[in-house]
């Protein structure tokens, strides 16, 4: 990190842990105290350069790690005439041209939990036109069967360990792909302060930053469960936010209103995705949200070519340990 | 613990190789060599995006003068093109027999015969096609000087591979006596193609104790020599990769597993015993037949299905291509990957043309057809290069997000190619005034 001169004596050179922490201590609160005096030193400079009127100095941009991603050549580019030719001719195009409307079956992994149907009954407020069927003891491919002879157009099992959802499997239907996710930080709606009800009107789809080329046609898995008619009377959204390879799953009702204030203050919003109001004039229409359903964290494991078939199954994407020597690489 | 630090990849040696992709776009990779090798990248797309125009297999007869590359698509067509060019000389077209159509009965092998001399000059060749039904047909091609509508006379030797089951992969040895057909349901049947008769079946392995079998699924199959038939590799479904014995026995002689998926693709090297195996996860391993033990995996971050290998004629070099869309060429003895070209649609089959040379390996010798045709083909076409720093093989390919984007620097820096290459062929005129 910070680079020091080779005659100096780092803190990890010391044997003796009593003196080493001593100076790794001292070294820590003198960092400290230089950062506060360069806060200070820099909120001076802007107060005095708004009292004279003039522009403050820029604020440097922090580094964080979407800054510094390592550039990736699969990014899709607007411009792209193949990807819009292999996207009609993927599997899920004729869902998305609303050729044919998603009908959706959930259903479990085989040993069944408690908190295995709660999670399903908010999935199935969460996706219209959707339903639940109890597993039983059948094999997943006939389930497939079954679920393309009765015409439905997704399949999405529940994966529970240790009394818990633990992973997501959506299978697309005829002969779709199959992407495999694992789910963690679960929240149920009971759990939320505030929660709100979801109505029934379908709702709208916002998927953020799904970039490269492996991102998109995750963004347009996710895309087909979804009926492409969203109502927006109903004023119901459902976020999928990508960020560092792992999905966020939000679910707000939104009402927009007008607010007056003077300054930077902050409307009272909940979840952080969507749009807040900061105000310096006076008056703004803002959207205040409240969050209903469940709130859960995914990442994408395996994506497989057709329906799901672990033996003789061709995987587009499959995560190996030796495509992870960066920290600053992300595939979705 | 996977490598954090990167290592610099010693470049490709100069060559050619062409990709076939499910929307039956065919693509052009070319490395160029330089002082020290450079990157590949795409110079030529042909065809239109078209779902049903999916290239299904490719075979390329890559001789000196008049090199010939067959295509099969989804369709049903099998068409003839110019490797150099990308012209369509022929087509065949699938003509709906016995009632199935095409769609339902898809190619699954493709071979052209490298027959020499006079079929040649007079202008036909000649196409075994196998499809999953298991209709084999040998058809004798003549092109005239209208690509579409070539006369096939369709001397067409039909037969049935096999009564029940899928023909899932094929392939001719380099006799071009011998075919090798396995599927699912089908076991492994060597043919004389000039007799149309099955010269060997094999039989499955044994039930073990339990009274336990697999059924039988072959997904890859290639012949080991090149100047032996009689010993096959075959890869299964369930992750097991067996050779067969002609002249020894009916079961597999050697049979062993590989990790945990189909093996998709194998290919075999020239030296006569080692194979290469790529399954469904994007592993790549080569293997020695002899005994059956691995030399090596091939690590990279290839994360999808792997369809095709491609061994190099002459140079120490595989090409990979699969699901994940990229098209990845790797150095044999090393098993170090030298480079990945992203090539934006699942790719289906690659082949090499091992007739590409580069003007820095070569004597000045301005009758070579193939050379300057090839040359001709890049300084029209060659999109706009970053200059060759010698860089990690992620960073390089900036060079290639210009593709298909703003046309306005493509002018200028076509210039600066130009001027380029004509620097760097004077340079190496020089340097061999020198030598001599």
């Amino acid at each position: 990190m910070v680079k020091k001169e080779k005659g100096q004596l780092l803190p990890s050179m010391m044997k003796n842990k009593e003196k080493r922490s001593a100076v790794h201590a001292e070294l820590k609160h003198q960092k400290k105290l230089e950062k506060r005096k360069k806060i200070k030193a820099r909120d001076a400079a802007e107060k005095r350069a708004l009292e004279l009127g003039e522009e403050p100095p820029p604020r440097a941009i922090p580094r964080t790690i979407e800054n510094t991603r390592e550039f990736d050549e699969t990014v899709c580019k607007p411009d792209d005439e193949e990807l819009f030719a292999r996207n009609d001719a993927d599997e899920l195009s004729s869902i998305l041209k609303r050729e044919r409307t998603p009908t959706i079956l959930i259903t479990t992994s085989r040993f069944n939990s408690t908190l295995g149907p709660a999670f399903i009954s908010e999935l199935l407020d969460v996706i219209p036109n959707s339903e639940y069927f109890k597993r039983g003891t059948y094999d997943l491919k006939k389930i497939v069967e079954y679920a393309k002879t009765k015409d439905f157009t997704s399949l999405i099992v529940v994966h529970t360990n240790r009394r818990k959802p633990d992973a997501l499997l959506i299978i697309g239907l005829p002969d779709g792909p199959t992407a495999h996710f694992k789910l963690s930080k679960l929240v149920l709606r009971k759990d939320i302060k505030n929660h709100g009800n979801p109505t029934s009107h379908e709702p709208e789809l916002v998927l953020n930053n799904f970039t490269t080329r492996l991102g998109h046609r995750i963004g347009r898995i996710i895309q087909s469960l979804f009926p492409q008619d969203p109502n927006f009377r109903g004023r119901r959204v459902v976020t999928f936010h990508n960020q560092r390879d792992f999905i966020f799953f939000r679910h707000h009702r939104y009402i927009f209103e007008t607010k007056e204030t003077n300054k930077a203050t902050c409307s009272k919003t909940k979840g952080t995705k969507s749009s807040k109001g900061e105000n310096v004039t006076q008056e703004k229409v803002i959207a205040r949200l409240q969050e209903c359903g469940p709130r859960f964290t995914l990442k994408l494991i395996s994506l497989q070519h057709g329906t799901f078939d672990t033996k003789s199954g061709e995987y587009e994407w499959v995560h190996k340990p030796e495509m992870d020597t960066s920290r600053r690489r992300f595939f979705l | 613990m996977p490598r954090t630090m990167k290592v610099e990849s010693p470049g490709c040696p100069p060559l050619r190789a062409l990709t076939f992709d499910e929307l039956g776009l065919i693509k052009v990779v070319e490395a160029r060599g330089g002082s020290h090798g450079s990157d590949p990248k795409v110079v030529e797309r042909w065809g239109e995006p078209e779902p049903s125009r999916c290239v299904l297999a490719a075979s390329i007869d890559d001789r000196k003068s008049n090199p010939l590359l067959a295509v099969a698509r989804k369709c049903g067509t099998v068409e003839i093109l110019n490797p150099l060019k990308g012209d369509v000389r022929a087509a065949i077209s699938d003509v709906a027999h016995d009632g199935v159509k095409p769609e339902d009965d898809p190619i699954v092998g493709l071979h052209l015969f490298k027959s020499e001399g006079s079929d040649r000059t007079s202008g036909s060749c000649i196409v075994l096609t196998c499809t999953t039904k298991g209709n084999a047909r040998i058809r004798h091609c003549a092109f005239s000087s209208s690509p579409d509508d070539s006369a096939s006379t369709d001397t067409a030797t039909l037969w049935k591979v096999c009564g029940a089951g899928n023909v899932l992969c094929s392939k001719v040895d380099a006799s071009e006596s011998y075919a090798v057909f396995g599927g699912k349901g089908v076991e492994v049947n060597v043919w004389d193609i000039r007799k149309g008769t099955k010269i060997w079946n094999a039989k499955p392995p044994p039930k073990n104790n339990l009274g336990i079998f697999t059924p039988t699924w072959f997904t890859s199959a290639t012949f080991l020599c090149k100047d032996d038939h009689r010993k096959i590799v075959a890869g299964t479904n369930s992750h097991q990769v067996r050779l067969y014995d002609i002249s020894a026995q009916r079961r597999p002689v050697i049979s062993f597993d590989f990790r945990e998926t189909a093996i998709k693709a194998v290919c075999e090297d020239l030296d006569g015993y080692t194979v290469y195996l790529g399954n469904g996860t994007g592993d790549l391993a080569s293997f020695d037949m002899r005994t059956g033990k691995m030399l090596g995996s091939f690590l990279g971050k290839c994360s999808g299905s792997i369809r095709s290998i491609a061994r190099h004629p002459m140079l120490p070099v595989i090409a990979s291509c699969g699901l994940d869309s990229y098209l990845r060429l790797w150095d044999i003895k090393s098993r170090q990957p030298l480079s990945a070209v992203f090539l934006k649609q699942h790719l289906n089959a690659v082949v090499f043309d091992s007739n590409f040379t580069d003007e820095a390996s070569l004597k000045p010798d301005p009758t070579h057809e193939a050379e300057d045709t090839v040359e001709d083909v890049q300084t029209g076409d060659v999109e706009a290069a970053k200059p060759l720093k010698k860089r990690k093989k992620k960073a390089a390919k900036e060079g290639r997000r210009k593709e298909g984007a703003t046309a306005k620097d493509n002018g200028v820096d076509n210039l600066k190619m130009k001027k380029k290459m004509k620097k760097k062929r004077s340079e190496m005129g020089e340097g061999l005034n020198d030598q001599q």
